[in-house]
């Protein structure tokens, strides 16, 4: 029976890789998480919400 | 009972600490405060949910928590259910803090302390806090060499500030019970409290618009000039 390994999405037997730039460091991972979290908070404002009609 | 009866408590009655605790709990939070079926028009927004998002998340972090502590390390490291529970683990732990930003973000913005809410903020402020505890003491009690390395790490900083004395990050028995008993009650009862505080005092209305208040204004100036 063949054996289904779900291995990792990205390759993660390497050290991270960095943004260096004067004094920011920081992986870059951490910066896609920041940066997802802006995203998100911009779209949260920005998109309508769903209304629902209520029944008097 | 002799509130059953239809008359307030007794003299005797109002002695006990019970009834002191019932009438004051009643009185902050009547049950139609504390479960409302209404809010207000302006919390239809997206930026709304991330609140109760990041209780969701903190929910799947404990449940999975538990089972793995349930299993120990050597079933969440060499078991492909264990490693399954340990990546629900981890991936709600990133949820809750992702959500948890994204909701400080939104009420810092709102200014979400006026009003007489600063409890409710401060207390949002402290679970963050408390919750980056809880994070890094998982990192600790992962019982690999990443946990070895954050430990390392981790034991310099803290002597750095003066903590050291009180918190052994290489010692796993402690912070394995920081990271399953004492922070997660910490996190949990705080999150109630807030919960409890927003139920209280409800959700910060938004700022008023400019344009509206200028207008409003003009208006209210303009009436007391022709009066």
């Amino acid at each position: 029976m063949a054996r289904l390994d779900f291995a990792a999405l990205f390759d993660l037997s390497h050290p991270a890789h960095y943004l260096h730039w004067h004094f920011f460091q920081m992986s870059v991972a951490n910066v896609i998480v920041i940066l997802l979290m802006i995203a998100v908070f911009i779209v949260a404002i920005l998109a309508p919400f769903p209304k629902r009609e209520r029944t008097p | 009972m002799s509130e059953e009866s239809g008359r307030g408590p007794s003299p005797e009655e109002r002695r006990m600490w019970t009834t002191w605790v019932r009438e004051h709990a009643v009185r902050a939070l009547p049950p139609e405060k504390l479960l409302p079926d209404r809010q207000p028009s302006y919390v239809s927004s997206w930026i709304y949910v991330f609140g109760v998002a990041t209780i969701a998340a903190l929910v799947v972090v404990v449940v999975s928590g538990m089972i793995l502590g349930l299993g120990g390390p050597s079933w969440w490291h060499t078991t492909s259910l264990g490693r399954f529970f340990n990546g629900i683990h981890l991936w709600g732990v990133e949820l809750f803090f992702f959500a948890m930003v994204v909701h400080l973000w939104g009420k810092f913005f709102m200014g979400a302390w006026r009003g007489g809410r600063g409890r409710t903020w401060v207390t949002g402020a402290i679970t963050f806090l408390v919750a980056i505890g809880a994070a890094f003491t998982g990192y600790l009690s992962q019982q690999n060499f990443d946990s070895q390395w954050i430990a390392s790490e981790g034991k310099d900083g803290l002597n750095s500030v003066g903590v050291g004395a009180f918190f052994n990050v290489g010692n796993f028995g402690q912070m394995y019970t920081f990271h399953v008993i004492l922070l997660p009650l910490a996190v949990t009862a705080l999150v109630v409290w807030h919960v409890l505080l927003v139920r209280r005092h409800g959700v910060v209305p938004p700022y008023p618009a400019k344009v509206a208040a200028a207008k409003g204004s003009a208006a209210t100036s303009s009436t007391e000039a022709a009066q």
